[in-house]
């Protein structure tokens, strides 16, 4: 009695008013007569969670919705990107400067980027946690492993695309791991890179692959990762006796917690994409190899642990680990042999589960420590680079990409004009050294002269030039 | 059943933990704010980010076609320059030429190649000394007057100043077919 009556005032919900018809449930019901979508919402919003809703089922939620996002973000950059070496870099500079709220949608892509791998780490934890991959959800399992992989595709892929410097070295560096493959490792890597090296082929695979062929996958294993739940069912809290409290339709309190959820990771990302900017690096050049690659941050516990295995060590860390981690992962339903889901009784699961995340933890703590600690500059360096500042010098010069372009480039001004007394001259009297140039002249105390001296004599090519330094 | 139904009514909760009432209520509206909000807050920046260039006015500068004073008056010449047109991201450079010539009160005109009826090219024809289009017949004087044909109104003429004995003039494009002179 109890159960019809909750489900007809559930039902209800397509009348928010007892009364009142509201134009939406008249479109509702006009569908529904055709369509006959009732037996569908049901499946879709009565699905009853054993134990009632909670905040920590909503990651999967969470995890659909940025990846949501994501599509629709990209979607809107294609309208001005091209995946071409000639054009890919001005492009994302057209977006990022001249197109109206292009920053921001670049910026809601960028960081989504981050937030979803965050979304299907969390979602991976809660459903290990609550042993949810046990029988009968292993294929949910594997399959949702196969979307973490999908995830993980979209992240190397799009990595590529803006053509910079950090883009084209990192590729370099990840494809070459592909190399270290025994047997088909040569024949992956071209495959991969549409060739030998890294080049337009390379580009227009990738973005193939980022905007067609990773997106039909993933969404196809969505589709079935869904489907799946909704036939065998959440699993619900790991005690029997609490999934045997109540049952609750996931309409109305779960679908409630995962619209706070996704509107607060909304929020986030609009905070983010307004506030910390991302500037391109310099334009991809192929011929400098003195540039210091870094990945994306969910890549550098693996980029730090690549660092350890060096030598003959090295294949471990390339593909051997990696082939056995994503293995043991698939197969992990099985491995796990204990028919428990109470994490008090997988002493084990949770130990391996532990073991690993302090791992990556560690390793990622270890990887972000160096890259701040890298390019310590002099204090005297450093002062020059606060003058530089100080006297907006950037308004007509650009280094590494920011500034203006009315003076010369000097990213590499070290290179061409090696000779301190040079720049002491230049920066006091322009004209004097440089006639015709239309730079004001500076006049700065001695200290303050050589100090920015010393900062520009240290922009030369072989420095290294991580992006944010 | 019905007395335990009443007395959860009012605290919201019924049994089995199916909220009712107005925490219910709540929940429903934040459910349908949440993604209203967000919706609303996708599709301004979205459709800005759509249009945006396709509503950008194209800034023109001053190109250098030549030296007045190689202009004789009532004689029009086609002078070709070079300008840098901006193509979305890219910068391309555009091959552009405009007849200028010195009228005979001393002022320099210069007009769009683009003949206002339909675009076309029109040509300066020296013995008959008209401007004459080959499309559909439009006939123009040295002033830009229309003699004859469908031409709706006189040559358009562009922007024109003289600095340093240099001409300098500022290319415009105009809609055709308008009885008078509409920048695109």
């Amino acid at each position: 009695m109890a159960v019809t009556k909750s489900l007809r005032r559930a039902l209800h919900i397509h009348h928010p008013k007892a009364t009142r018809k509201t134009m939406l449930s008249k479109i509702y019901h006009w569908l529904d007569r055709r369509l006959r979508l009732q037996p569908l919402t049901q499946t879709l919003l009565e699905e009853p969670i054993p134990g009632g809703a909670s905040w920590m089922y909503v990651f999967g939620s969470a995890t659909l919705f940025l990846f949501g996002l994501q599509a629709l973000t990209g979607m809107f950059l294609a309208l001005y990107y091209v995946p071409s070496p000639d054009a890919a870099y001005d492009t994302v500079q057209y977006i990022q400067h001249e197109v109206r709220f292009g920053w921001f949608v670049r910026g809601l892509h960028h960081w989504g980027a981050s937030a979803v791998m965050v979304a299907v780490g969390l979602h991976l934890l809660q459903v290990y946690l609550y042993g949810a991959y046990k029988p009968p959800r292993e294929p949910m399992w594997i399959v949702g492993v196969v979307l973490l992989l999908l995830m993980m595709g979209f992240g190397f892929t799009g990595y590529l695309l803006p053509w910079d410097q950090n883009a084209y070295w990192a590729t370099q560096v990840g494809t070459n791991m592909v190399a270290s493959v025994p047997l088909v490792g040569d024949l992956l890597v071209r495959l991969l890179r549409g060739g030998a090296s890294i080049g337009a082929l390379t580009l227009s695979r990738f973005f193939a692959l980022h905007v067609l062929f990773l997106p039909a996958l993933i969404i196809g294993g969505i589709v079935l990762h869904l489907f799946m739940l909704r036939r065998v069912g959440p699993a619900g809290p790991w005690s029997d006796a609490q999934a045997r409290q109540r049952r609750e339709p996931f309409y109305p309190r779960q679908v409630f917690m995962d619209a706070v959820v996704m509107f607060g990771g909304f929020l986030l990302l609009c905070l983010l994409a307004t506030t910390i900017e991302f500037p391109l690096a310099d334009r991809a050049d192929p011929s400098d190899h003195t540039f210091t690659p870094i990945p994306e941050w969910y890549f550098l516990f693996f980029y730090q642990l690549l660092k350890y295995m060096g030598g003959p060590l090295e294949p471990l860390a390339t593909w051997v680990l990696p082939s056995l981690f994503v293995l043991g992962l698939l197969l992990w339903p099985f491995l796990d042999g204990n028919p428990e889901r109470r994490p008090a009784s997988r002493p084990m699961a949770l130990g391996a589960g532990a073991l690993f995340l302090v791992a990556v933890f560690v390793l990622l703590g270890i990887s972000l420590r160096n890259l701040h600690a890298m390019p310590k500059m002099e204090p005297f360096v450093a002062r020059g680079q606060a003058l530089f500042g100080q006297h907006h010098c950037a308004a007509c010069h650009r280094i590494h990409g920011e500034g203006g372009k009315i003076g010369p480039d000097l990213s590499y001004v070290a290179d061409r004009r090696p000779d301190r007394q040079w720049h002491v001259q230049h920066l006091q009297s322009p004209q004097s050294v440089s006639p015709g140039s239309v730079m004001p002249p500076f006049q700065l105390e001695e200290k303050d002269l050589n100090a920015l001296t010393s900062y520009l004599l240290s922009l030369k090519s072989g420095e290294s030039t991580a992006p944010g330094t | 059943m019905t007395s335990s139904k009443h007395s959860c009514e009012s605290s919201g909760t019924k049994e089995g933990g199916v909220p009712t009432g107005p925490r219910r209520t709540f929940f429903i509206w934040m459910i349908r704010v949440i993604p209203t909000v967000m919706g609303v807050s996708l599709v301004i920046p979205l459709l800005g980010y759509v249009g945006s260039p396709a509503f950008k006015r194209r800034e023109e500068a001053w190109a250098a076609i030549g030296k007045a004073e190689d202009l004789v008056p009532n004689e029009p010449q086609e002078l070709e320059f070079s300008r840098t047109v901006k193509d979305g991201w890219r910068t391309t450079i555009a091959k552009k030429a405009v007849w200028a010539v010195k009228q005979s009160n001393g002022a320099v005109t210069a007009f769009s190649p683009m003949c206002p009826h339909l675009g076309c090219g029109y040509r300066w024809d020296a013995s008959a000394r008209q401007f004459q289009c080959p499309c559909h017949g439009s006939v123009y004087d040295v002033t830009g007057k229309v003699l004859a044909g469908p031409a709706p109104r006189p040559l358009d003429e562009l922007p024109i100043k003289i600095e340093n004995g240099q001409l300098l003039v500022m290319y415009k494009d105009f809609k055709s077919g308008l009885d008078h002179a509409v920048e695109l």
